[in-house]
């Protein structure tokens, strides 16, 4: 009886060790990712970024129900909708880096040493701000524009070698743009402390003048 | 005695044999309480209404974009049948045609290559610096975006939201968003253009040395592929041009 009683106890043991193991192996399970485990701070910063894009979308599909409704009564009494199209044009031609624009904004001026990653992400960043057209010295940023970097450090757009010091100028929204490079912890701080010897200066900018995509790509 | 001292070694035993897995009992109770407290305490007091407020919001957009996708395509159907009836309404038409495939709000079909980036099978227990060498970053996608491009790419998604002109690959805490749009690994880039030089491009031994490194050492998934037959969407977003004004005719 006392023999039995042993393997019993000890099956059951057993038994919860093994159930341990596997729960314990499945808490340890691989790196994931998911919302539930973003911080409050970061959950925030989040809503506030969707709250800003919805907003836009929201401005636009106001715009684009009026344009939409102008459309179609100038369509229906014959009066044609040039008017529409010539609008229309307009923006794509913005949008598409197709025309040169003015407009207020924000500079970067960048003296000393940079590299094309950081180029890219300076650039990602002002897209996020808002930035409607961007520029690095005389050459317009296109939608398909790469960066790159020559053997002699200059920065390459799309090919074309630009020697430093690089001024990126953005048009859109200054203040909003200026904060979010300047802010605590934003990109500009982060380039002030990898590229050490660098001078980075952002301003505020009330008549910007970028020129149009040089070369186009085609297909 | 002769029975006491053979009954002896028999009751000692027993415990003995038990002594071990109740050692071990004890260490996984003691493991699995500690992870369930590690993980009670991010569930902090406010991240459930956060939580919702940011799922209701990525609902919300996409109910936008969609209107937005509508409208569009009314404008463009009304604009259409108008542009038949002179011949500066057709040329605009034509131009604005063009420049909508150049934007990246049309559709594209065609082949290309496809690239798979996703976080690698590591273990929360691992030591930091390796966790953050191990999973994919927002500047590992602007980096293989960059390579596209320089690869002759005509239209690049991913996961299904398209790069445009005003695409921004942006990282709060371990969440990207593109285009505004949340997005969790793994990732899937489809590039359409020439399907050699865009392999060209990522064979190339300088482009993506960050990530093909972090793939040997870390295991972080980065896998590229021909592939045919792809589909690009169009770009549902803003086009957001308030700032900007046009200064050639």
């Amino acid at each position: 009886m006392r023999g039995n009683a042993g393997v019993i106890w000890m099956s059951i043991v057993a038994l919860f060790l093994g159930v341990l193991a596997v729960t314990q192996i499945k808490a340890q399970d691989v790196y994931t990712r998911s919302l539930e485990l973003e911080t409050p701070s970061s959950l925030t910063t989040l809503i506030a970024n969707l709250a800003e894009r919805n907003n836009a979308l929201r401005d636009e599909i106001f715009d684009m129900k009026l344009r939409t409704e102008a459309a179609r009564d100038d369509a229906a009494n014959g009066r044609g909708t040039l008017t529409e199209a010539q609008r229309q044009l307009a923006q794509l031609r913005v949008f598409a880096a197709r025309t040169s624009v003015k407009g207020q904004g924000i500079s970067v001026r960048i003296d000393g040493a940079f590299d094309d990653k950081a180029l890219s992400d300076l650039v990602n960043e002002m897209r996020n701000a808002g930035a409607e057209a961007i520029s690095v010295n005389t050459v317009r940023i296109g939608p398909r524009s790469y960066f790159g970097i020559t053997t002699d450090k200059s920065l390459t757009v799309d090919g074309s070698a630009i020697r430093g010091p690089w001024t990126v100028s953005a048009v859109g929204a200054p203040e909003v743009m200026y904060v979010a490079m300047t802010r605590t912890g934003g990109i500009i701080g982060q380039f002030e402390l990898i590229y050490r010897g660098t001078r980075f200066n952002v301003s505020r900018e009330s008549a910007l003048d970028l020129p149009s995509l040089a070369n186009p790509p085609r297909g | 005695m002769a029975t006491l001292t053979a009954r002896a070694p028999r009751r000692i035993g027993a415990p003995i044999v038990l002594i071990l897995p109740a050692l071990l009992f004890g260490l996984l109770v003691s493991v699995q309480w500690r992870t369930q407290l590690e993980r009670s305490e991010l569930s902090v007091r406010y991240n459930a209404p956060l939580l919702d407020a940011a799922r209701s919001l990525q609902s919300e957009q996409e109910v936008l974009k969609k209107q937005l996708a509508d409208l569009r395509a009314q404008l463009d159907e009304i604009q259409r049948g108008a542009a038949s009836q002179s011949t500066a309404s057709r040329d605009l038409q034509a131009q604005i045609e063009d420049l909508r495939s150049a934007a990246g709000l049309t559709e594209r079909t065609g082949d290309g290559v496809q690239i798979v980036l996703d976080d690698a099978h590591t273990t929360v227990t691992a030591p930091a610096a390796n966790v953050d060498k191990s999973i994919c970053h927002s500047t590992d996608l602007t980096d293989i975006i960059n390579a596209a491009w320089r690869g002759g790419a005509q239209a690049i998604a991913v996961n299904g939201e398209r790069v445009v002109g005003s695409t921004s690959v942006y990282c709060v805490g371990s969440t990207i968003m593109v285009n505004g749009t949340l997005m969790s690994p793994a990732f899937t880039i489809s590039v359409i253009g020439p399907q050699n030089e865009l392999l060209g491009a990522y064979d190339d031994p300088n482009e993506l040395k960050d990530v093909k490194q972090r793939r040997d050492v870390y295991g972080l998934g980065f896998r590229v592929t021909r592939a045919s037959g792809l589909r690009v969407p169009a770009y549902a977003g803003a086009l957001n041009v308030k700032y900007a004004t046009p200064t050639e005719r």
